[in-house]
């Protein structure tokens, strides 16, 4: 696979073919009809292409970002696509940017262990509840949360965000 | 289902049900605000003011960090040893799991059908690389080997022999190849290099350190030996226990089996060749001597 070869064998094809007669096709032509010795001034210094270009078009980074394909399931990394149609709840929880569910984990003041849930939508008082029945089932205890209703975010207290996107992902998010 | 977004919610109807908040009707939550000791004042702050009694400490003329009273401190007992030395001229390698990997063909960042570069997994933002920080590349870590399920041709600068492993053992292509640090630059950022309007340059081979790694077959080194190649996978194959399919019988054959010439920094692309992308055209030089420097 040298690449090499037939890049080269491409530039003697096109140097025979096409030269810097662009400009005044008709003199060039002319001129070549009558000086036999001209192949060496008239040859031209670049040749120009545009059969390559398609691998530079390959090259450039894409601008927005790609839709998933269609997966059934579980793809093979562990990423879960959301429902075809949102779930019947009085809440909806958006997808990130990247497709993903967005439960972040926050450390701060080195012990201070917080989730926080984003892009809320809907009755976030209802989901609230829900994440206080849900951890309490698989904690046993009762956690502190914090409702945000101006940015409709759900802050809970300790680790839980593998749960908790497990958890939403099941539920169709 | 979509939710008309109502600003505040409960917070916002409670707020406009009670009086105008004001100065005089805010107050912490009690058990929030705890007072700052102030030393020297009263019974518990004042008297010695939380110092001691005489000597250096409540004098306040203690010695540096580490001293030990005059025996030869720890930190000048233990001899000196270059754990560090060279370290801003060590070639580092971003790593990549094979898990992030999967993850990105999954959500369609990465195309498997095409062959996978450095500028492909940048492009798609799954590695950060800095060539300035003595980063000479990417590193596949075999991290997540066990859910990888993708046939892909990929390139990378340094390979664990699992990782190796696992993409030869789904049918893909794994070449380790040399960038120096001009085209390393290059191959990460193509289009600011092309708006610039230089020839693209060839590639330099590696230095005298890297040569056996990238000579020899059992990390699928670009300058080593087909054949060595082809019995180095049939013995991995042995070693970690799996049928080796067998890839010239694939209908993908093609693509997979494309390989970058030594000195080629872009597939498709040859050292020499100018890009001018407002137009859309390739300049190729004609001249005899340039041809020859850039094929060597």
């Amino acid at each position: 696979m040298y690449k090499m070869a037939a890049g080269l064998l491409t530039l003697r094809v096109l140097r025979a073919s096409s030269g810097f007669c662009r400009r005044t096709p008709a003199a060039a032509g002319g001129l070549r009809a009558a000086s036999s010795d001209a192949p060496q001034d008239k040859r031209a210094v670049i040749t120009e292409s545009t059969e390559e270009y398609k691998f530079v078009e390959r090259l450039i980074p894409p601008t927005r970002i790609p839709d998933p394909p269609k997966h059934v399931g579980a793809a093979p990394s562990g990423w879960i696509p959301p429902a075809e149609s949102p779930p019947p709840l009085p809440y909806m929880i958006r997808r990130s940017r990247m497709h993903n569910i967005p439960v972040y984990s926050d450390l701060t003041h080195g012990n201070r262990r917080m989730t926080l849930v984003r892009k809320v939508e809907g009755d976030i008082w209802a989901l609230e509840k829900d994440v206080r029945q849900y951890l309490r089932q698989v904690t046993g205890k009762e956690l502190p949360t914090q409702v945000n209703e101006v940015t409709m975010t759900l802050k809970v207290k300790g680790h839980f965000e593998q749960e908790l996107k497990d958890w939403l992902a099941s539920r169709g998010f | 289902m979509s939710f008309p977004k109502k600003p505040g919610g409960k917070g916002l109807d409670v707020l406009q049900n009670l009086p105008r908040i004001t100065l005089a009707n805010l107050r912490p939550e009690p058990g929030a605000r705890k007072n700052e000791k102030r030393r020297g004042r009263g019974q518990h702050g004042g008297n010695r003011s939380g110092r001691g009694h005489k000597g250096e400490r409540q004098r306040g003329t203690r010695p540096r960090l580490g001293f030990e009273g005059g025996q030869t401190p720890f930190y000048l007992r233990i001899p000196k040893y270059g754990f560090n030395e060279g370290h801003s001229r060590r070639p580092q390698y971003q790593p990549l799991t094979l898990k992030r990997l999967q993850y990105l063909i999954d959500l369609g960042r990465i195309d498997p059908s095409q062959p996978i570069d450095l500028t492909q997994l940048v492009n798609a933002r799954g590695v950060t690389i800095q060539p300035l920080k003595r980063d000479y590349g990417v590193q596949l870590v075999d991290e997540g080997s066990d859910i990888f399920v993708a046939k892909i041709n990929i390139e990378v600068q340094r390979a664990t022999e699992g990782a190796i492993a696992a993409i030869e053992r789904n049918g893909g292509i794994i070449t380790n190849s040399f960038y120096d640090p001009i085209s390393l630059g290059i191959l990460i950022k193509p289009v600011p290099f092309f708006m610039r309007g230089q020839p693209i340059p060839k590639r330099m081979l590696p230095g005298e350190d890297m040569v056996p790694y990238y000579m020899s077959a059992e990390n699928r080194g670009y300058l080593a030996d087909p054949e060595e190649i082809q019995q180095a996978r049939r013995a991995l194959a042995q070693k970690y226990g799996y049928v080796l399919p067998d890839i010239s019988k694939d209908e993908l054959c093609h693509m997979l089996a494309m390989r970058k010439d030594v000195r080629q920094i872009f597939f498709g692309l040859s050292p020499g060749w100018v890009v001018n992308m407002p137009e859309k055209k390739i300049l190729k030089p004609t001249d005899e001597k340039l041809l020859q420097y850039y094929s060597s």
